[in-house]
């Protein structure tokens, strides 16, 4: 007796296995692909929380062609060569699309694997223009390039009469792109470049750097990297008595730099996508993340939650689950309304109208800069 | 500024960085001189010991207030509390490795540096921790030449801590025992010395200096995160062979020459600053070419 009700019990588990085997069978696989560990791994989780934000409001409405959208997740550490194995792992486990991309090193390098799949990838937050050439044509991008925040960094310098500028970057493929650009910007309008510096990564101490730009007497220092070296930078700078402009690019538009620097962050600018804050179509967005994760998003978290939403609405126009065709319904993006604005693509996949703003740290916070 | 004006700040930088380095090659330097081990865990001591302390201060500033009683009373609980976890990883992962192959020890050793790093990141969330004292910027300003208070706080406590270190490594009977220990430990055990006491010893005080500078780095830098040993650690490393490894002396001043050749190397003209590194990686090798026992190591047996 014993036997057969055991029986009973492993062939009705083994059922229920089948049978969830048979329901994901009506799972549309999204992939997402954001740093979770390393250095940058706050960004990444927020850019994950946020997709997987949009994908429950999505699934709640009906989910997708009738199918429940479940994601996955690879984790590209922000690391070129930990993004090539998780790109090459949501291929592998057919995802139908990809959605992530912060670092734009670590992204890089994934546009090939995914372009050959055919995998569509919307890139979130990542925009070193290196991107826009390595793109197969299956990518898209939906933050500014880096194009966009060098006009915005060099008509704000113009506009607080700098003459002398020194840019600081990091080495990696984000911001010393932004680097590059802005320092040949610069030069062509005749102003002048006084000095061009790398920090390294990680580095705690900058003081001999900070003598260095110091003795050059810039009008500005503009720091394009991320926000934890940036933060000892400024208040290294500061620090040192360097009391003229301090601009960070959108990898410092972070809480944390103002958290980290303290005082010293007073009067920074930042240019920045727009974040949550600043957006009166993001407040529903905002208000469901704060009850969900118990805490307020990140930068690129309103970026993200629009590339779900964006390749959701892809698959519908598409109608169907075939690569190519979402490929295309992607490419045919007309005025998407997401709540960072208006998504359509130029011939290259880009954003057609650039979305940045200029913030200025006040009382601690970023405000928006009139 | 002129140029004397950057040398000389140049100088005051070097120093400040040095102090640093020299702290933390001190207990790489101590370990190897006694049982002849890379402790490649050294670092994320430093690392746990800035965490340390920004937990005892977060909790004791509401009865000292943020003031710099509470920072040096921080200091020293978080000196005592990552000794004492020095002690245990050597207890615990290092001395029954004592006698096995110089290898399988160097390998537990860089074990332990990713249980302490990652354990670090699993708590933290992989976070930067905001170490905001919001200490103030006044300082001695000599015209161009600029140094803070707070750093020459750093320098103060970082070469009082060093000067107690060699009067106890030189004048106390322990400091002797270590010595002795660090010659030959076969004939310590027959004098009767308790050689796994004055290793744990030894062990303890290694840490708690990583554990000092690294509240002060928190102090001073503003930010704690799990990955902070890593880089100081190296350069930490290269500043103890650069003076001799198991010497103390030469942990002091490789850690003093490391930080000037940093300060000096980002000012080098017609390059950027980012070959700072090279300038000094660059001189470890040159050095251990030519003169591999570094700068205050001796080429025979006795290395503390």
């Amino acid at each position: 007796m014993k036997t057969r009700k055991m029986t009973a019990l492993v062939t009705s588990a083994l059922a229920g296995l089948l049978m969830c085997g048979q329901a994901s069978a009506a799972d549309l696989k999204i992939g997402i692909m954001v740093p979770t560990t390393g250095s940058e791994a706050t960004a990444g989780k927020d850019m994950e929380n946020s997709i997987k934000l949009a994908a429950d409001e999505i699934n709640k409405a009906g989910g997708v062609l009738g199918m429940n959208i479940v994601t996955v997740t690879g984790d590209d550490g922000c690391d070129p060569q930990m993004a090539t194995a998780a790109a090459s792992k949501l291929v592998s486990s057919d995802v139908v699309g990809v959605v992530g991309g912060y670092c734009s090193g670590a992204t890089l390098p994934t546009l090939k694997i995914y372009g050959d799949a055919g995998t569509p990838f919307v890139v979130a937050a990542a925009n070193s223009t290196k991107l826009i050439d390595a793109n197969p044509g299956t990518s898209f991008q939906i933050n500014s390039t880096g194009f966009d925040q060098v006009n915005s960094a060099v008509s704000l310098f113009q506009d607080k009469g700098i003459k002398k500028l020194a840019i600081v970057h990091q080495g990696d493929g984000y911001s010393e792109d932004l680097a590059k650009l802005t320092k040949e910007k610069w030069t062509t309008m005749g102003h002048e470049v006084v000095a061009y510096e790398v920090v390294n990564k990680g580095e705690q101490d900058q003081s001999s750097l900070v003598t260095k730009i110091k003795s050059k007497a810039p009008d500005a220092v503009f720091w394009t990297a991320y926000y934890s070296d940036g933060a000892l930078l400024i208040k290294q700078l500061r620090q040192a008595g360097f009391r003229k402009l301090i601009a960070v690019g959108d990898g410092s538009n972070s809480p944390k730099l103002l958290e980290i620097a303290g005082k010293a962050a007073e009067g920074v600018f930042c240019f920045s996508n727009p974040t949550a804050e600043y957006l009166p179509a993001a407040k529903n967005y905002t208000a469901s993340y704060k009850t969900n994760y118990n805490q307020a998003p990140d930068a690129y978290g309103p970026l993200a939650y629009d590339g779900m939403k964006l390749m959701a609405d892809a698959i519908n126009r598409a109608g169907s689950i075939d690569k190519a065709a979402i490929v295309k319904a992607l490419k045919e993006t007309n005025a998407f309304n997401g709540i960072t604005g208006a998504v359509s693509f130029t011939d290259k996949n880009t954003l057609a109208k650039s979305n940045f703003v200029v913030l200025v740290a006040k009382g601690g916070k970023w405000t928006l800069n009139n | 500024m002129s140029t004397l004006d950057i040398i000389l700040q140049q100088l005051a930088n070097g120093l400040i960085l040095g102090s640093f380095y020299a702290l933390v090659a001190l207990g790489y330097t101590m370990v190897y001189g006694i049982i002849k081990l890379l402790n490649f865990a050294h670092g994320d001591l430093y690392m746990v010991g800035g965490f340390v302390g920004f937990l005892i201060l977060s909790a004791i500033s509401g009865l000292l207030g943020e003031s710099w009683a509470a920072i040096v009373c921080s200091m020293v609980l978080s000196m005592l509390a990552v000794g004492l976890l020095g002690v245990i990883i050597q207890r615990v992962a290092y001395r029954p490795m004592l006698q096995a192959p110089r290898l399988s020890i160097l390998i537990t050793a860089l074990a332990v540096s990713m249980i302490l790093s990652n354990g670090v990141m699993a708590i933290t969330d992989g976070e930067y921790l905001a170490f905001n004292t919001d200490l103030s910027f006044d300082g001695l300003d000599f015209g161009n030449v600029f140094i803070s208070y707070t750093q020459l706080a750093l320098v103060v406590s970082a070469s009082l801590l060093m000067v107690i270190l060699y009067l106890f490594v030189n004048k106390t009977l322990y400091g002797k025992a270590m010595r002795a220990i660090a010659i030959d430990q076969d004939a310590c055990k027959l004098m009767g010395i308790n050689v796994n006491r004055i290793i744990a010893m030894t062990f303890f005080i290694g840490s708690s200096l990583a554990a000092a500078a690294g509240v002060m780095a928190g102090v001073y830098y503003g930010s704690l995160h799990f990955s902070m040993g890593f880089v100081i650690g190296l350069k930490a490393f290269t500043a103890a062979v650069i003076g001799g490894i198991g010497s103390i002396p030469g942990a002091m001043l490789g850690g003093l020459v490391l930080g000037l050749l940093e300060a000096f190397g980002t000012q080098i003209p017609f390059v950027g600053s980012e070959w700072k590194d090279v300038f000094s990686f660059g001189l470890l090798i040159l050095l251990l070419i030519l003169k591999p026992t570094g700068i205050l190591g001796k080429t025979e047996i006795e290395r503390m």
